[in-house]
């Protein structure tokens, strides 16, 4: 097999999604797809920023049958996008109507009619196109491309839903709290319907209340793509959310009492997903009971203790673990923490190294520290630093952070002290920095 | 409550919930809280968000068209929890 269908598994008629107007049928999106394939531009990429997750699929799909590649930013920071733009040169951009970015040729998707393409003519892409390219951000803010097949994106859509049994017979509809333009999102909220002929949602839900209307909105049995993060709020919202088939949570480590609260609240199983932006969705859980996670189905090991890879055949090469695991069974493992110093916040990976090293080299900081606080079973969302900085304000060494590290790492609180508790060999004990953060939390609040 | 005195509640709320290094008394009450103000973003929106609705029992959701003005500024911010608050 060389080529996979752009959907499957819908007829002319079934949802797709739903639009200010009403449902859209797959027979619309297709002809939707058809329609923008004609007026794209001539370029060999695309960055795709389009904030429905409908047009941004409709924008995606036309790509892939000009034999475009759409690129996928973290964010919409100007200085992030302008590093994309600036290292695959050739590209333009899809954006909401009225919202262009600077310096790049930019077109909105043209308002579409409500044709329907009843002869279902589904375009097949060959597995090995390259489609789309995730960027990790990094520490700095550096983009770093991941590049994605077809086949790769096909393959972890099957296979996660043949893992929990996600058939239109039995779910209507994914609904999702995560950036389309994430690669967990692309996959998840994405991929993961339109290979199963399954609706989506085209919002993207913030605030637990949006989560419910959300919910609400599709009038049937959904799957909620989420996050730790979003998944938390719910569940301390105290909402009732309608019935959800199953939750699907990734992008940083579920508590599992977190995971037990929100079965509990919304009486659905809570699997989690583990992945990272170079190899995709790897391996799922059930939170609540399982701390082992079982590799997808085309997914293998490679390697050997302690250097784990993961490999698969749309992969170009094995590619090693970001966390240090054990294997513990066949084609299972646990995740005994992060490598070196890795940390994940919303998705975003950095090494506290690097982080400490760009607060170092700000102007008139002597010393410095990136800590991770102990979070208990909450997600962790912030850093804390310690910095020894005579002279200088909180708002100094932010202003100058800033230009120099990606903002989701910005420390709260920032503490400055006026030193660090290294030790003889100017190394700084964990347990020290520890007893400095709390006192001196205390101590300001 | 005087939207005052609400003001300067709901200004050491978001220093206390965001672990903001700022003493609440100095946010001026029409400067931006997002972006190039205080800095925050959707992290801060979603924790800042159940504190809210802990505190005052006020659900906040996108889709109400005036979620952008409540967003602006701690000002909205103290007058969309003044009107929509429960407890």
């Amino acid at each position: 097999m060389s080529n996979a269908p752009l959907i499957a598994l819908y007829g002319p008629d079934d949802t797709l999604t739903w639009q200010a107007d009403g449902a859209r049928s797959a027979g619309e999106f297709l002809s939707d797809v058809a329609e923008l394939v004609d007026s794209l531009p001539d370029f060999p990429s695309v960055l795709n920023l389009l904030s429905s997750r409908y047009e941004f699929l409709v924008g995606f799909a036309a790509a892939m049958v000009r034999g475009q590649v759409t690129l996928l930013p973290q964010s919409r920071a100007p200085q992030t996008l302008r590093r994309i733009v600036g290292e695959n040169g050739d590209c333009y951009g899809l954006t909401d109507r009225g919202d262009p970015v600077e310096g790049l040729p930019c077109v909105a998707l043209p308002s579409r009619g409500r044709r329907s393409d009843r002869t279902m003519r589904v375009p097949q892409i060959p597995l090995h196109q390259q489609v789309a390219v995730a960027f990790t951000s990094g520490s700095t803010g550096q983009p770093t491309p991941n590049r994605k097949t077809w086949g790769a994106l096909v393959s972890v859509a099957r296979d996660t839903g043949s893992r929990f049994g996600l058939t239109a017979g039995r779910c209507r509809a994914v609904v999702a709290t995560v950036p389309h333009q994430h690669m967990f999102g692309l996959e998840a909220s994405v991929m993961l319907p339109i290979q199963h002929g399954l609706a989506m949602h085209p919002g993207r839900p913030l605030f637990p209340e949006d989560v419910r209307m959300a919910l609400e909105e599709v009038s049937g049995r959904s799957v909620l793509v989420t996050t730790p993060l979003h998944l938390r709020a719910c569940v301390m919202a105290g909402l009732k959310l309608p019935p959800v088939e199953m939750i699907l949570s990734a992008t940083s480590p579920l508590a599992r009492e977190l995971a037990r609260e929100a079965e509990e609240r919304f009486h659905a199983p809570v699997n989690e997903i583990f992945g990272f932006a170079e190899a995709g969705s790897v391996a799922s859980r059930r939170t609540v009971n399982a701390d082992e996670w079982q590799m997808l189905d085309a997914v293998t090991l490679a390697g050997a203790e302690p250097d784990w890879s993961v490999q698969a055949d749309y992969l170009p090469r094995p590619i090693r673990f970001p966390d240090r695991i054990a294997v513990t069974g066949h084609r299972r493992f646990r995740v005994l923490g992060r490598m070196e110093d890795q940390v994940n916040i919303a998705g975003h990976r950095a090494s506290l190294g690097d982080l400490t090293r760009k607060l170092l080299e700000i102007d008139g900081v002597q010393d410095g520290a990136f800590y991770l606080p102990e979070t208990g079973h909450a997600p962790l969302t912030r850093l804390t630093a310690v910095v020894v900085a005579p002279g200088k304000t909180h708002q100094d060494i932010q202003r100058a952070l800033r230009l120099s590290i990606d903002p989701v790492f910005f420390p709260r609180p920032l503490l400055l002290v006026p030193r660090l508790p290294r030790n003889e060999t100017g190394k700084l004990p964990r347990e020290a920095l520890r007893r400095l953060v709390e006192e001196e939390s205390a101590h300001e609040s | 409550m005087s939207l005052l005195a609400l003001e300067r509640e709901v200004a050491a709320l978001i220093v206390h919930t965001l672990k903001l290094k700022t003493d609440w008394s100095t946010i001026h009450p029409e400067a931006a809280l997002f972006g190039d103000g205080l800095g925050l973003d959707s992290i801060d929106a979603l924790e800042l968000s159940l504190a809210i609705a802990q505190t005052y029992g006020y659900q906040v959701k996108s889709s109400d068209p005036e979620i952008k003005e409540t967003f602006s500024s701690l000002r909205s911010l103290a007058r969309a929890i003044e009107k929509n608050r429960t407890k």
